[in-house]
């Protein structure tokens, strides 16, 4: 006999500034393996105005495709130096940004996954969680990623990030999420 | 090492038994919460997993969130609130990092968001930070939140209550809560707690009072199990 989950509440409008420490949206360690790159959109509500003061939490595989974890068989080969976890918040312009690596992708017994980004976002009003997947532009497998391959294909390209230039010689990605909105706009979220 | 692997197995969470938006008098529900329903995606590795130990970044702070520093104590009730942290098989959670953020005694937050015309309370500042013990335990000192009216809700007043974050062994037992305060009249009406239409459900997310004569300090002591999403597909037998 299970126990039962205690529900979830939203983080409502007070969420603690204090709790954030520079470089909480550094995914890596400070000295990991791969191509860097910048992930950054904006948070968007209905009516398409900024969601100020949403929290995201980013988490994703080290450049090889490793996750430094017990459910991993490859988790002692995990890059030391990436730390796969980060956390971020919106301004008034609802825009956030991760600094990270390129993940590797992986086999996986539900398919070979494309390199992604797991992504949660907390808010005023979300009262349990939201959560996406961020893939990225331009990677053949993504076409036989089995979780992007949940979504109708219509809304596939609606979770790959746009290439946005380059920030300090590191490659930027564009990834603007709209939580409410007509169905064709809105951001595709997966159960929980 | 068995006993110390993570759950591997996430069943949907029962919907019965988490809130249901969008809640009356909080426009927010609707405005950030999908018209669509969530897809159904496979759990892979990279959804069963999480960050094995965020203490390096997410560093324990301070969980007496009452006494600022010497001599210098909260206003309000002071209590201790504490309990312990469990995944759906009961076992416990070590290591969970153990977020809390609360209105001071008037029922104010220390944030700039917060502009009620409460007063503010310098020797409160309402958030810490800690993890959890070998037996999944988690403990904080504060001081009773009070009660505050929602702007623009139509005379709603959130009760007492305490916001409370939990990091666990993956991205899918993540939890974020709020512990209410037994027995106080304004439960009845929260539209939040209410959201929960399950009523066993929703008294788990009301505190228990530890019996006075039990308590040793000079405040009062609360008792507050949290269970985190997740079991794991093969029991392990102790």
């Amino acid at each position: 006999m299970a126990l039962t989950p205690t529900p979830w509440h939203t983080i409502g409008p007070f969420f603690p500034r204090s709790f954030f420490r520079e470089g909480d949206n550094d995914l890596t360690r400070g000295t990991a393996l791969g191509q860097r790159v910048l992930i950054r959109g904006r948070v968007l509500e209905q009516g398409g105005g900024p969601c100020v003061n949403a929290v995201l939490e980013a988490w994703q595989a080290d450049a090889a495709g490793r996750f430094g974890h017990a459910l991993d068989p490859c988790a002692e080969a995990a890059d030391p130096g990436f730390l796969g976890w980060g956390r971020a918040w919106t301004d008034a312009e609802g825009q956030y940004a991760f600094h990270t690596v390129m993940p590797g992708g992986y086999v996986d017994p539900a398919g070979p996954r494309a390199p992604h980004v797991n992504l949660t976002v907390l808010g005023s009003g979300i009262m349990g969680r939201l959560v996406t997947t961020i893939f990225f532009p331009g990677q053949a497998a993504n076409a036989a990623d089995p979780v992007l391959c949940s979504l109708p294909p219509a809304l596939r390209a609606r979770l790959v990030a746009a290439p946005d230039g380059i920030e300090n010689g590191i490659p930027a990605f564009r990834f603007d999420l709209l939580l409410h909105g007509p169905p064709e706009a809105e951001t595709p979220f997966f159960e929980d | 090492m068995a006993s110390d692997a993570p759950p591997d197995r996430f069943d949907p969470l029962p919907p019965d038994a988490q809130p249901r938006v969008p809640i009356g008098g909080y426009p927010n529900t609707l405005r950030r919460n999908p018209s669509q329903p969530a897809f159904r995606r496979p759990l892979t590795r990279t959804e069963l997993t999480g960050p094995p130990d965020l203490g390096p970044r997410l560093q324990p702070g301070d969980s007496d969130l009452a006494r600022l520093a010497p001599g210098r104590i909260a206003l309000g009730q002071l209590i201790h609130v504490g309990g312990r942290v469990v995944d759906e098989d009961g076992r416990p959670v070590r290591g969970a990092v153990v977020e809390l953020w609360q209105a001071n005694a008037a029922g104010r937050y220390l944030n700039p968001l917060d502009q009620r015309d409460a007063p503010l309370d310098p020797d409160f500042i309402g958030s810490g930070r800690t993890r959890t013990d070998a037996e999944g335990r988690y403990a904080f000192f504060t001081i009773k939140p009070g009660a505050y009216p929602v702007p623009n809700s139509g005379r709603w007043w959130r009760p007492p209550h305490i916001h409370i974050s939990v990091l666990g062994p993956s991205c899918l037992s993540r939890l974020v809560t709020q512990m209410y305060f037994p027995g106080d009249p304004l439960n009845a009406h929260d539209r939040l707690l209410n959201s929960v239409a399950d009523p066993a459900a929703r008294d788990s997310l009301v505190a228990r009072q530890v019996p006075p004569a039990e308590v040793a300090g000079d405040w009062l002591g609360f008792t507050h199990d949290l269970v985190l999403r997740g079991r794991r597909a093969t029991p392990v037998l102790p």
